[in-house]
C-alpha cells in the first residue's frame, strides 16, 4: 500500500480503477501488511425492489446464491472454501446484494472463481428454496422474541408507510410463502449482469497479476440491459404517530424519531456534526446519552443518529433508549427536550469544534483492514464519494459552522411530528406496567 | 496438514516484554500499516474473584473508572478520547477486566497518562456511584430480556456447584442493587495494582521512546499485595444434570455445557478442532444433518474458549417450526457418538485445521485485535502459547479428536438446559394512534 500519510495521518492509498467490456467495475487497492485477500462483488439490487405481495424476495435469492450452481452443489461450494479456511457469504440490504470472500492470498484465484460461480451460474435448487423459505419464518418467530427488534419493525411501518422501506428485509411471513423458484429465478435473470455489479478487492496482491485473472473469470458474463423500478420518495409524516406494543419484560425499547436524509444530501456532513454532538461521538459526550445516562441513569444503551441509516433511500432519524418501565415519561421527554434544544438552540463553537476534532481524527479507523477499505471503495462508488474522499473528507467537516448545523437541525429534525414506539410491559394507553417479568 | 503461511506471521518474536520495578508487566508491537496506536491496561480480575453475595463487582469497577479522577473529572475521559478523535471502551469476563484506548499515532500518549492515573486515583463519588448503579442495572435487564442471555445464565448457573464462573458476569441483581462504595472501594484497592496488571501498546511507534513513557507514568505507582490465588475447585460432575427455563418465547431453545478443560492443556487443542467439526461452516458435522437434512434447527453452534480455570464447551440450538426438542437433543447426541464409534476423515480434520489457522490470522488486521490476543493471551497463561498455538492445532490428530469427544462430551459430563414456552404465547396487544 502507497503510504502517504496525510496531515490528519489517514493513510491515502491508489485505487485501480477498470471497466471490463461488458461493463463490470473492477475497484483494486494493494494492501499487503497480512496475506490476505478481501473480496466484494456488489450486484445493485435489493429488498428496495421486492413487489409488495413478495415481499423477501431479494433477502432470500441473496441467500441462496451458495446452495448451487451449476457446477458446485451446496456442500462442494462450503468444503471448497473452508478446507483452505476461507469465508464466503452472500447477503442482502435494501439497495445491495453482497458476495464477499475473505481468503488467505494464495487462495486468491478459489475466491474469484467462486464469486463468478455465485453471481453468474446459481440454480436456487427446490430443495433449497423450501428449506430456506422455511428458515426464514423460523427465524422471524425467533426475532419477535427481541423487543429491539419488534420495536425498529413497527417503527420502520410507520415512518414509511407505504414505501418499500415500512417492511423488514426479509419480508413477512405471508410473502415469504409466496415465493416460488421462478420468481428467484427471473429476480436473477433481472439483475444479475456484470454492468449491474461492482467488484472490489483489496489485500496482498499484484494489480498487473490479478486483473488478466479477474478478465478471464468474469470476461465471458455477457452484459444486458437493465431496468430498475421506481417508486414515488416517502413522504414526511404530519401530526405524531405513536404504537404501543405490550411484551412482558423488563425493560421499555422505545424509538422516537421520523423520516431522514439520502446518503448524497448535499447537508450530509453538517448532520454528522449534528449527530455526534446529539446522540453520538466518543463515549458518553453527546447530548443524549451524558444528560439519560450519565447524569439520570436512566439507560445503559442510548443514542440518536439521522446520517447511520442514510443510503440511496432516505434513512430515518432514530433516537432510542432502552429503559426501565417507571421511567418511560422521563426517558420519553428526555429524548423530546434535546431533539427540540438543538433545533431551537445554536450548538456552541466548544461543541462545535470538538465534534469536527473527533470526525477528523476518529476518520482513520475506518480503513484499517482490507474488508473496511474494499466495503469503502463500494460505498464511493455508489454514492459518488469520490476516491480521493479519503483526502477530502477532513475539508468537508472542517467548513461546517454554527449555522450550519442550526439551519440542518431546522430543516431535517422535528420535535412536534415525530413517531413514537414504545415495545415492552406497556398497557393499551401508554401507560407502562409493572415490569417485573 | 499442508502449511499455509510462514509461522511467524503472528509469532510474538516482535513483541517486547518488560517487567517494571513494581510488577507491571508492559507488552508493546508496532505495526506500522496504519498510523493508529491501541493502549490497553488489563486486570487479572473478573467475576472469577467474586464471593456470593458482592457479584459482578468486576463489572461494576469497569463502570466506575470512566467516572473520572481528582485529575480527570467526571465526563474529561471521554471528552479527551472526543476531542482527539479517538475511540475507548472497556470489558469483563470471568477472568480479566481490560480498557482501551485507540488515537492516531500522533497524539495517543494521553492514554498512558489516563490509565495510570485511574489505576489508584478513581473518585468513587456516592452521587455517581449511586447514579451508575441504576445503568448497571439497566444493563443487566436487557440481558434478562434476551433468551440466550437468560438460558445461558441459567445453565451456567447449574453446571458449577462451587466455582465462581458459575455467576454472572454482570452480577445477580440483587447484590448489584446492595453494593455499597466502600465495599468497591476495598476491591479496587485490592486489585486494581501494578503488579496485577498488564499494560499493552500496539502500532504505530517507537518502543525505546514508548517505554521510557510508559515509565514515567507507572513506575511512581507502588507495588501493592500479591493476589492471593483461587483456591475453589469445581468437583467433577458425577451425572447428567437438567434444566427448563420458562419464558415468553414460542421458539424453543436448547444449551448443553460439557465440562472442558482450561487454556493450554493437551486436550484443550483437540477440543478446539472439535468444535469446528462439529459446528463451524456449512460444511460441518451438526450443520449438515439438522440443518441441511433434518431441517430442525434455525442454526446449531458449538463453542469451545480458552479459560484461566476448567470451563464449558457449549452446544446450542434453535428448534425450527414443530420440530421437537426432543428430537434435537438425541440428534446431537447421536452425532457425538458417531464421532466416538467412526472417527474423523482426515479431509474433516484437515478443513478444521486450516479454518482455526486462517481464522487466527484473518481477524487480527486491525491493532486493537493485536492488542486484545495479546493481553487476553498474557492474562491467561503467558504469550508463548501463541508462538506454539498453530503447531499445537496442526499435530492434532484423530485419536485425539475421538478420545476427548468420547471423554468430555459425554452424558455423565453435561448440563442440559431448555427454554421453553411459560405459555403466555399469545398475539401481543397493540394499539396505534396517528
Amino acid at each position: 500500500m502507497n503510504l502517504k500519510p496525510t496531515e490528519l495521518g489517514v493513510r491515502s492509498f491508489d485505487v485501480h480503477s477498470h471497466v471490463l467490456e461488458n461493463g463490470l467495475k473492477v475497484l483494486l487497492v494493494e494492501n499487503p501488511s497480512i496475506p490476505t485477500v478481501s473480496l466484494n462483488a456488489s450486484v445493485m439490487t435489493g429488498a428496495r425492489y421486492d413487489p409488495e405481495p413478495k415481499a423477501g424476495l431479494a433477502l432470500m435469492a441473496s441467500r441462496l446464491l451458495d446452495e448451487g450452481t451449476e457446477n458446485r452443489t451446496s456442500l462442494e461450494i462450503a468444503d471448497a472454501i473452508e478446507s483452505v479456511g476461507g469465508a464466503i457469504d452472500a447477503d442482502g440490504s435494501f439497495e445491495r446484494i453482497v458476495v464477499s470472500a475473505g481468503v488467505l492470498n494464495k487462495d486468491v484465484d478459489l475466491g474469484l472463481e467462486l464469486l463468478a460461480d455465485l453471481l453468474i451460474r446459481p440454480i436456487f435448487p427446490q430443495e433449497y428454496v423450501d428449506k430456506e423459505k422455511e428458515r426464514t419464518l423460523a427465524e422471524i418467530l425467533s426475532a419477535k422474541d427481541r423487543p429491539q427488534v419488534v420495536a425498529g419493525w413497527a417503527f420502520n411501518e410507520l415512518v414509511y408507510q407505504d414505501h418499500p422501506l415500512h417492511r423488514p428485509s426479509h419480508g413477512y411471513p405471508e410473502t415469504v410463502e409466496r415465493i416460488n423458484r421462478n420468481d428467484l429465478l427471473d429476480f436473477h435473470r433481472q439483475y444479475f449482469a456484470p454492468n449491474n455489479v461492482i467488484l472490489s478487492i483489496v489485500g496482498d496482491f499484484r494489480i498487473s497479476e490479478l486483473l488478466p485473472r479477474i478478465q478471464n473469470t468474469f470476461g465471458g458474463w455477457p452484459a444486458k440491459t437493465i431496468v430498475h423500478p421506481t417508486y414515488p420518495s416517502p413522504v414526511k409524516q404530519t401530526g405524531k404517530r405513536k404504537k404501543f406494543i405490550a411484551m412482558p419484560a423488563h425493560q421499555l425499547n422505545i424509538y422516537l424519531g421520523h423520516l431522514g436524509v439520502t446518503r448524497t444530501n448535499p447537508d450530509f456532513y453538517a448532520l454528522q456534526v449534528l449527530d455526534t454532538i446529539l446522540g453520538g461521538g466518543a463515549g458518553f459526550t453527546a447530548r443524549i446519552p451524558q444528560r439519560l445516562r450519565d447524569e439520570l441513569g436512566l439507560a445503559y444503551t442510548t443514542f440518536a443518529s439521522i446520517t447511520m441509516t442514510a443510503g440511496l433511500d432516505p434513512g430515518r432519524f432514530i433516537s432510542f433508549i432502552g429503559t426501565s418501565p417507571e421511567n418511560m415519561k422521563l426517558a420519553t421527554e428526555g429524548l423530546v427536550n434535546e431533539i427540540r434544544r438543538i433545533i431551537e438552540e445554536p450548538v456552541t463553537a466548544q461543541e462545535l469544534q470538538d465534534a469536527k476534532d473527533y470526525l477528523t481524527g476518529s476518520f482513520v479507523f475506518a480503513f484499517e483492514s482490507s474488508p473496511q477499505i474494499a466495503r469503502f471503495l463500494v460505498h464511493a462508488e455508489i454514492y459518488k464519494l469520490g476516491f480521493d474522499y479519503v483526502e477530502k473528507y477532513p475539508e468537508y467537516i472542517r467548513a461546517i459552522t454554527i449555522e450550519d448545523v442550526a439551519r440542518a437541525a431546522k430543516m431535517y429534525l422535528d420535535s412536534e411530528n415525530y413517531t413514537l414506539v414504545v415495545v415492552g410491559p406497556v398497557g393499551e394507553d401508554g401507560n407502562p406496567l409493572d415490569g417485573s417479568k | 496438514m499442508s502449511s499455509l503461511v510462514t509461522p511467524s506471521a503472528f509469532a510474538t518474536e516482535d513483541v517486547r516484554r518488560t517487567l517494571l520495578d513494581n510488577g507491571l508487566v508492559v507488552l508493546t508491537k508496532e505495526v506500522h500499516t496504519s498510523p493508529i496506536v491501541t493502549t490497553m491496561i488489563w486486570y487479572r480480575v473478573g467475576s472469577r474473584n467474586e464471593e456470593l453475595g458482592h457479584t459482578g463487582k468486576s463489572h461494576f469497577l469497569e463502570h466506575m473508572l470512566f467516572k473520572g479522577t481528582d485529575r480527570f473529572k467526571k465526563g474529561q475521559i471521554d471528552l479527551i478520547t472526543l476531542k482527539n478523535g479517538g475511540g475507548n471502551n472497556a470489558f469483563t469476563s470471568h477472568d480479566f477486566t481490560a480498557y482501551y484506548f485507540n488515537f492516531a499515532s500522533d497524539r495517543w500518549d494521553i492514554a498512558l497518562e489516563i490509565e495510570a492515573d485511574r489505576m489508584v486515583n478513581c473518585s468513587f463519588e456516592p452521587d455517581e456511584f449511586e447514579a451508575e448503579k441504576k445503568v448497571v442495572i439497566e444493563e443487566l435487564k436487557t440481558g434478562l430480556d434476551s433468551p440466550w442471555g437468560l438460558l445461558l445464565q441459567e445453565l451456567e448457573a447449574s453446571a458449577y456447584k462451587v466455582h465462581p464462573y458459575r455467576n454472572p458476569i454482570v452480577g445477580w441483581l440483587q447484590d448489584v442493587e446492595r453494593a455499597t462504595v466502600e465495599q468497591q472501594q476495598a476491591y479496587y484497592r485490592k486489585y486494581y495494582q501494578p503488579n496485577n496488571a498488564i499494560l499493552v501498546i500496539a502500532g504505530d511507534f517507537d518502543t525505546d521512546r514508548v517505554l521510557a513513557n510508559a515509565v514515567r507514568a507507572f513506575s511512581p505507582i507502588p507495588a501493592g499485595l500479591p493476589a492471593q490465588p483461587l483456591l475453589l475447585k469445581e468437583p467433577p460432575q458425577r451425572g447428567e444434570r437438567r434444566l427448563v427455563v420458562r419464558w415468553r418465547s414460542k421458539v424453543p431453545r436448547l444449551a448443553i455445557a460439557y465440562h472442558a478443560p482450561e487454556i493450554a492443556q493437551q486436550d484443550s487443542y483437540a477440543l478446539q478442532v472439535l468444535a469446528v467439526v462439529l459446528a463451524e461452516g456449512k460444511a460441518s458435522r451438526l450443520y449438515q444433518r439438522m440443518v441441511e437434512r433434518e431441517q430442525s434447527v434455525t442454526f446449531v453452534s458449538a463453542e469451545y474458549g480458552e479459560a484461566k480455570d476448567p470451563t464449558l464447551f457449549h452446544i446450542r440450538a434453535e428448534a425450527r417450526g414443530n420440530h421437537s426438542i426432543d428430537d434435537i437433543e438425541a440428534s446431537i447426541y447421536d452425532e457425538l457418538a458417531r464421532v466416538v464409534s467412526e472417527g474423523v476423515t482426515a479431509h474433516e480434520l484437515d478443513r478444521a485445521k486450516h479454518q482455526i489457522e486462517a481464522h487466527f490470522i484473518l481477524s487480527r488486521e486491525r491493532t486493537l485485535d493485536q492488542a486484545i490476543l495479546l493481553g487476553q493471551i498474557e492474562t491467561l497463561y503467558g504469550l508463548d502459547y501463541i508462538d506454539t498455538y498453530l503447531q499445537r492445532v496442526a499435530a492434532v490428530t484423530t485419536d485425539e479428536v475421538v478420545a476427548t469427544c468420547g471423554r468430555f462430551l459425554n452424558e455423565n459430563n453435561r448440563t442440559v438446559g431448555r427454554m421453553l414456552s411459560d405459555g403466555s404465547d399469545q398475539e401481543e396487544d397493540e394499539l396505534e394512534t396517528d
